[in-house]
């Protein structure tokens, strides 16, 4: 290899890879990822498959740019979201769970109406075709952290992002402390693997359930809101770009435990980043950039499977030399 | 004989408790509804009698609704199938796309007899959107990723793959990126097309098209396919029960396929169908959310191929009386979705019809009795 192509691999990869612009973006983008996998993750743990994801993720984008519209401030833009997605979220285990509605149904029928939903209440309130935007509505502002800042190199990776991604972090490792270490995060780890032992121990499988949803839909507004007011300050009718699924992809690389969840969330942060990157680069049609994480998403799915079969077979293969 | 009519009345008795359910379901859908209007300082009342005007109270009225239903009743049937043979198919939206721009080049690419070029476009519509379901299917069968993820990720493959297609390399207008127009012989006439020169002209001020005879045909042929062939009692075993299907030696590998294939060409002969009659070229995302839309009906039809077609053409024609609703009253047309959304919520929590139940056996013991008896037997 000659300097001249060394000289061009170093040059990519310090424009794409390594420089802290690039960090700093794949943290930001993956904060709405992480969001999602953790909804995806708390209702799987209890033994549901919550499909709903996307259309609580619209929801809290709407209603938090209505809470900022309302009221000029982001905090109560975010209090609107997750008022939002612990009502929705409500609703829809309340239909599914008590009222026995096939819960993939109501998860197909409630992101399609989120979608018509949204756009109505647009056109209600702000009186516009798709696009929520008011100079009145107010976005999350970054916050610089004490002390942290100071440090080189770590300190513009780790500091100076918006609230909701800090809360993310705490979030991940909340939910770890409460899955691992706390009698109601053993109880629901017990519902999603044996509903029925769990119940003849005196567990209640419904109530458990029951906060499962409704905790997926305060992650999900709050990836919801992430993107209407932390990454832009408006609501733009689909916004959530299947971010909803994506986290149930994520949920299903990190093994539904929530650290693991947040690292293969960075994975998509990171795709999202080099696609904001190759767009001004104008290197290929753009179309083929916004393909790339949808694109992952399949081939990561494809992998993780082929590597899940491929292990299971070797603990096959293994038992039966044992038995022999 | 009595047995014939006690069977009879039994399934009568199925039929209108089930029925009184879906009427339930339409009242809570329409009451909540009115709840919205009355929030937007709107008549309920009123509202709904011009919706029905709309959709119902005219000719031209009646040939929008048909013409919005024609491509609803094919993406209504695609996900019909997939939901009967438990394969939640959430990709029908990609699949009618990808068959609609298939459907176009071969449309304005080749240059043939009608009677060649016709069912040559068709074909490609179907096949192509079998082809898009081919992946997830592909993923769902040998590696058991859920259909749900994937189909939702072809969708938006499909929207860029498309948005790249029309921009670059079929793009034939430097201003807009529309695709350049189809040819004759591969164009579903329109009715106002054959009745112009008439007395009376059909379906004036719309492009209602011959497309809803081939939706007619279509539904015809899935009907008797459910309920004649083997393959289609398959579909319908395996959405029943599973252990019972592999139980009876059916090759399950090959029923899910079938069932996913037909369900994503179903979506993309839709998509070709739409513009044979409708649209003549691919203008850039000429409208979205067929796909969905026909998710919807399917649920509202109660997932059978007869029910969701009525669905689906019921749905036609509230979006028409919903446009007229737009044009006259500057009310958005997504109410009416969100009121099919309202109806769809309520139909599917069964439980919350149970007190209906509780209500027809307090006052018929007589079936109240028979049901104890099913149950112990």
């Amino acid at each position: 290899m000659d300097a001249n192509t060394m000289a061009q691999i170093v040059d990519i990869l310090e424009r794409y890879v390594f420089n802290v612009a690039n960090i700093q973006g794949t943290l930001r983008l993956a904060t709405p990822v992480v969001l999602a996998g953790l909804c995806a993750l708390i209702t799987s743990r209890a033994g549901i498959l919550n499909i709903a994801g996307e259309g609580l993720i619209l929801f809290g984008a709407w209603f938090g740019v209505l809470g900022s519209y309302l009221y000029s401030n982001a905090m109560i833009g975010v209090a609107f979201a997750m008022v939002s997605g612990f009502i929705i979220a409500g609703l829809f285990a309340l239909f599914s769970l008590k009222f026995r509605a096939n819960i993939i149904i109501m998860g197909i029928a409630i992101n399609i109406f989120a979608q018509a939903a949204t756009i109505f209440l647009t056109r209600v309130v702000a009186k516009t075709a798709g696009v929520f935007a008011d100079p009145r509505i107010v976005g999350l502002p970054p916050i610089e952290l004490p002390f942290i800042k100071d440090i080189p190199v770590l300190g513009p990776i780790l500091s100076g992002y918006t609230a909701i991604v800090y809360l993310s972090w705490a979030l991940v490792i909340l939910t770890t402390i409460f899955l691992y270490r706390t009698p109601w995060g053993i109880h629901l780890r017990a519902v999603g693997e044996n509903p029925r032992a769990a119940e003849t121990l005196g567990i209640n499988v419904s109530r458990i359930r029951f906060g499962a949803v409704m905790a997926s839909g305060v992650f999900a507004s709050l990836a919801g809101v992430y993107l209407s007011l932390g990454h832009l300050t408006m609501f733009v009718q689909q916004m959530s770009a299947g971010r909803g699924y994506i986290g149930m992809a994520v949920n299903n690389f990190g093994g539904g435990q929530p650290i693991p969840v947040f690292f293969a969330s960075m994975l998509f942060g990171f795709i999202y980043t080099i696609g904001w990157r190759l767009q001004g680069e104008r290197i290929m049609p753009v179309y083929f950039i916004d393909m790339l994480p949808y694109v992952a998403t399949l081939v990561a799915l494809t992998l993780f499977s082929l590597r899940r079969r491929r292990a299971l077979q070797k603990a096959r293969a293994g038992n039966s030399n044992e038995e022999d | 004989m009595s047995n014939t009519a006690g069977a009879l009345s039994r399934t009568l008795g199925k039929f209108l408790r089930r029925s009184v359910g879906i009427v339930l379901s339409i009242l809570a859908g329409v009451f909540v509804g009115s709840l919205i209007m009355i929030w937007y300082k709107q008549n309920p009342v009123e509202i709904y009698g011009q919706l029905l005007k709309g959709a119902y109270g005219s000719q031209r009225s009646l040939f929008i609704g048909l013409q919005r239903a024609t491509p609803l009743i094919f993406t209504a049937l695609a996900s019909t199938l997939a939901f009967r043979t438990g394969v939640f198919n959430v990709g029908v939206e990609g699949q009618f796309f990808i068959g609609a721009i298939a459907g176009t080049y071969v449309g304005y690419a080749f240059q043939m007899p009608a009677i060649i070029h016709l069912p040559l476009t068709l074909l490609t519509g179907f096949v192509a959107g079998a082809a898009w379901a081919f992946v997830p299917t592909l993923m769902r069968q040998k590696l058991g990723v859920s259909e749900i993820v994937t189909t939702i990720m072809t969708n938006y493959i499909a929207t860029f793959l498309i948005s790249y297609l029309t921009n670059y390399p079929m793009r034939a207008d430097p201003t807009t990126p529309d695709t350049p127009p189809i040819m004759p012989t591969a164009r579903l006439p329109q009715f106002i097309e054959m009745t112009r020169e008439s007395a009376n002209p059909l379906g004036k001020g719309t492009q209602a098209h011959l497309g809803i005879l081939v939706a007619v045909a279509v539904v015809a042929v899935m009907y008797f396919i459910f309920k004649r062939t083997k393959i289609g009692f398959e579909w319908r075993m395996v959405g029943i029960s599973f252990p019972f299907s592999e139980f009876a030696g059916m090759n399950l590998d090959r029923t899910f396929i079938s069932g996913m294939l037909v369900s994503g060409g179903l979506a993309g002969l839709g998509g070709s169908v739409e513009i044979m009659g409708v649209w003549r070229e691919y203008k850039n995302l000429f409208a979205t959310g067929f796909g969905f839309k026909g998710n919807l009906a399917a649920l509202l039809g109660g997932q059978s191929i007869l029910g969701s077609t009525v669905a689906a053409l019921f749905y036609g024609s509230m979006e028409a009386g919903a446009l007229g609703l737009e044009w006259s009253a500057g009310i958005p047309r997504q109410l009416i979705d969100i009121v099919v959304g309202l109806i769809i919520f309520f139909m599917a929590a069964e439980g919350m019809w149970d007190f209906v139940k509780r209500i027809k056996w307090a006052r018929a013991p007589e079936e109240e009795r028979r049901t104890t008896q099913e149950l112990e037997a």
